[in-house]
């Protein structure tokens, strides 16, 4: 063991989120079980080696009826019977907060070994049902009781205030939306890979393409999704060793450079009243960003080859793209025009398609963006690679930008 | 013909992609249900697809059709309509022609001499034809022709089935074969699988055995147990006879007319389609598409139909025999722990345990038979009856089962044992005969 160690990303598996886990008559037991099993056998880990493990979820009680998602472990091999486990919530950014844990008991020097499952289970219910379940992210007597799809309305109002703040034209917004679709179609775990879209379908003001909340329509938001992702997270003694056995050096190994969490006040109104006198329009995502850059000593966004961001609707990619620094405050349509965010741009942005074309299981969106990101910093990701990625930013949010978590990983 | 397995790597994907350009497709026989599907697919790639059909009228319904297919009006943007009076025109500029035609050689043929007539000497002629020989409609053409030409058979409904076949006749050029490849993968988001050029390519050969083996057992057993004992639990989202009425009976018959007229194989007796089915097809049963087949609704009565009468009756009066194990089978499915489903699969006792398992030992044994006849390895007809079909491949059955139990299944069931199996079952070589990257072997086993 060691104290204050890095923390490494072995890797980790990915189930398809096209998946839909009720029409296969599955319990939750088994998208857990698929996860952790395919992440074991995907980095040759023996499951008797997992010293620790982590789950993020946000809400399997309300989806699922089920609680207590730690103790699961136990049912995936007989050899995780008395593995401390634990679970970690904070609505769509429980992926990352279950990272978070998970290496500092790295860094602590308590384990070199840890095993972190993201998962959600969300087709259980209907649209509407799932639609006021997500509702208890925000403050849900003020900004989601008998409201139907209050999220949407919420970054709907991110988008009025950059609106009032700077102008925004949909059609930005809208070819966010196609990036991320088009991304998607190669990715062969995305849900949306076999859909059809284009930016003149999200541009769509017909029923083809219903408003669900103010200016944010079907096109701008991400997928209701079932899916799980497990990595694993290791010391620095781990990795080597690890490496070692694969015929690898320690440097090829994918590591978390830096980090950044900060919470944010819960109400949208909230937050927009404190940050009327600020250059962004939420400053703690920025600092959450920044301070992730500077622990990974990376000066700025130019450092950064490719990110994973928290698209939950295209608002929230239009507002990561000046909070990253890649333009001005107010100037994220810039980026867009530019072309920088696709796959061969100058800042490629969610080449695994996002939440809007990936999916977005919600717990398990923080753990699926950073084994994104080492697969890209490994050179693994595909189709969807990003030539020569060194550095990867992962930026994951729950609620209406109040908890924000974000990761650097490189080699 | 070498049928290879590797697939291009990313990197080498890009090359290839930027090889060529794809800019204007016209599709022949747009109205039909292929017809409109691909080119609904294609206008999501390309941005000029041209839907031609016998009339203007018919081409305007294959979009319209197109249009609701992906629920995207943006389609008729990207695409104009037209009757065969400008297939001329729209051929010269073409860079792919993609027949979407009746599956009739003579049809196909003739058109084929008015593309051959009009196309550039650059560009590509493929057919979605689901079996018929890419050799034999491509002989008597032009150099030119013969090397631009290729089997690209999607599966219906192609926004929705990604799996692909790849089917090159005896002088197409590698490099029209390798770009196609790359194109459907990457341009198109297909699962492409490159099939010999033998009757009914894999999937169909594979598949549609056991639909017609399944079709067989319904003579006497009735459609309502055949579909319970080759069930979901099996690996499958849709159940066999379900999948016939779906396909529709005069679509199956043709695919099973075709191989038993065209091969001779271990199973050959198994292709051929029962004779009830053959007389219901004349009084116009054609599955659902005719308002029944096997099954059909009443209102909100499910009914069966009684092969020998030609009657049908309600689901609920049937009378199954308890097969519990399904049950045990589902419940260990339901958590993820398919080993010990397919266990229990393996060694239920019953007369109807030994049935089902005849039928997938069949379809297992039956598939590891044609690797090197209608795919170089098993990993082509893996991904095809994964992604064409939506079944457990042939080797996920086997890594799931083991192969010591796919063995025992095969012998029990009377069946030739292939070779591999034996050798893996006696030797444990390979530990392992599903290695597709990303399919993910858990969603076939259905838990019920």
């Amino acid at each position: 063991m060691s104290y204050g160690s890095e923390v490494y990303v072995l890797g980790g598996y990915q189930t398809d989120f096209a998946r839909n886990w009720t029409k296969e008559n599955k319990h939750f037991s088994a998208l857990m079980r698929e996860a952790v099993l395919g992440g074991l056998e995907r980095c040759g880990i023996a499951p008797e080696e997992v010293q620790s493990a982590h789950v993020g979820n946000f809400a399997a009680e309300l989806y699922c009826m089920q609680g207590h998602l730690g103790a699961f472990f136990t049912e995936v091999d007989p050899a995780f019977s008395g593995m401390p486990t634990s679970r970690h919530e904070a609505a769509c950014a429980s992926g990352s907060i279950a990272l978070l844990a998970a290496s500092a008991e790295i860094e602590a020097g308590r384990y070199d070994l840890q095993a972190v499952v993201g998962i959600e289970q969300m087709k259980t219910v209907s649209a509407a049902q799932g639609g006021a379940y997500l509702g208890t992210a925000a403050w849900y007597d003020e900004e989601a009781r008998d409201i139907e799809f209050p999220f949407p309305k919420l970054f709907g109002r991110l988008g009025d205030e950059y609106d009032a703040r700077y102008g925004l034209n949909d059609e930005y917004l809208a070819e966010i939306s196609k990036i991320n679709y088009a991304n998607a179609k190669l990715n062969p775990n995305a849900q949306t890979r076999t859909w059809y879209m284009n930016k003149e379908h999200a541009l769509c003001r017909t029923d083809d393409n219903p408003a669900v909340g103010g200016r944010i329509r079907i096109a701008d938001c991400s997928q209701v999704t079932d899916g799980a992702v497990c990595v694993f997270l290791a010391s620095r003694d781990y990795a080597e060793r690890y490496a070692r056995g694969m015929g690898r050096k320690l440097e090829e190994v994918p590591r978390i450079k830096g980090w950044g969490h900060n919470t944010a006040r819960l109400r949208f109104d909230d937050k927009v009243a404190e940050s009327r006198e600020h250059r962004f329009v939420l400053p703690h995502v920025r600092s959450t960003i920044t301070s992730a850059m500077e622990r990974a000593g990376i000066p700025d966004v130019s450092g950064i080859d490719g990110i994973e961001t928290h698209d939950c609707f295209t608002t929230s990619e239009y507002m990561a793209i000046d909070h990253f620094g890649i333009t001005e405050p107010g100037e994220s349509w810039k980026a867009v025009e530019e072309g920088w965010l696709e796959i061969d741009g100058k800042h490629p942005i969610n080449p695994s398609g996002g939440l809007i074309g990936a999916g977005h299981p919600v717990g398990a969106t923080g753990v699926r963006q950073l084994l994104d990101a080492a697969l890209q910093v490994s050179g693994e990701a595909g189709d969807y690679q990003v030539e020569g990625a060194q550095n990867f930013q992962t930026l994951n949010i729950g609620g209406s930008g109040t908890t924000s978590v974000s990761f650097v990983v490189g080699r | 013909m070498p049928v290879h397995s590797q697939s291009p790597s990313p990197a080498q994907a890009r090359q290839i992609l930027a090889s060529r350009r794809i800019e204007r497709v016209v599709v022949l026989g747009a109205n039909g249900t292929m017809g409109y599907g691909s080119a609904a697919l294609f206008t999501q790639a390309v941005p000029h697809v041209t839907f031609l059909a016998r009339s203007r009228e018919k081409a305007e319904e294959g979009l319209a059709a197109a249009i609701g297919q992906v629920r995207s009006p943006t389609v008729a943007s990207r695409a104009s309509v037209g009757d065969y009076g400008e297939l001329e025109s729209a051929i010269a500029e073409a860079d792919l022609i993609f027949e979407a035609l009746t599956e009739d050689a003579e049809i196909k043929r003739d058109m084929f001499d008015r593309v051959e007539a009009a196309r550039r000497d650059d560009s590509i002629v493929a057919t979605v034809t689901s079996g018929l020989s890419i050799g034999g409609l491509a002989e008597g053409r032009s150099e030119s022709f013969r090397q631009h030409f290729a089997g690209l058979h999607f599966f219906n409904p192609p926004n929705v089935i990604v799996g692909t076949e790849l089917i090159a006749g005896p002088d197409t050029l590698p490099e029209v074969v390798d770009f196609l490849e790359v194109f459907g993968r990457i341009r198109l988001g297909r699962e492409m699988v490159r099939t010999a050029d033998t009757p009914a390519f894999a999937g169909n050969r594979v598949g549609f055995k056991v639909l017609n083996e399944s079709a067989q057992l319904a003579e006497s057993l009735g459609p309502l147990l055949v579909d319970r004992l080759v069930g979901p639990y099996t690996g499958r989202a849709l159940t066999p006879l379900a999948t016939v009425d779906l396909v529709g009976w005069d679509i199956h018959r043709a695919i099973v007319d075709n191989v038993h007229a065209n091969t001779n194989d271990e199973a050959h007796d198994t292709n051929a389609l029962p004779a009830y089915m053959a007389q219901l097809i004349e009084r116009g049963v054609l599955g659902d598409k005719s308002g029944g087949g096997f099954f059909k609704r009443d209102g909100k009565t499910r009914l069966a139909l009684d092969p020998a009468s030609g009657d049908y009756r309600p689901t609920s009066e049937i009378e199954v025999p308890d097969l519990g194990y399904i049950d045990e089978v589902a419940f260990f499915h339901a958590q993820g722990r398919y080993a010990e489903g397919m266990q229990v699969f393996l060694n239920a006792e019953g007369d109807e345990a030994a049935l089902a398992r005849k039928v997938i030992a069949g379809y297992v044994s039956y598939a590891f038979h044609r690797v090197g006849e209608v795919c170089e390895t098993i990993g082509g007809i893996d991904r095809i009856m994964a992604m064409g079909f939506n079944w457990a491949p042939p080797s996920v059955l086997v890594d799931t089962l083991t192969p010591a139990g796919a063995v025992q299944m095969i012998e029990g069931a009377g069946l030739a044992v292939p070779e591999a199996l034996e050798k893996a079952a006696r030797t444990g070589e390979p530990t392992r005969f599903f290695l597709h990257p990303h399919i993910n072997v858990g969603r076939f086993f259905v838990a019920n």
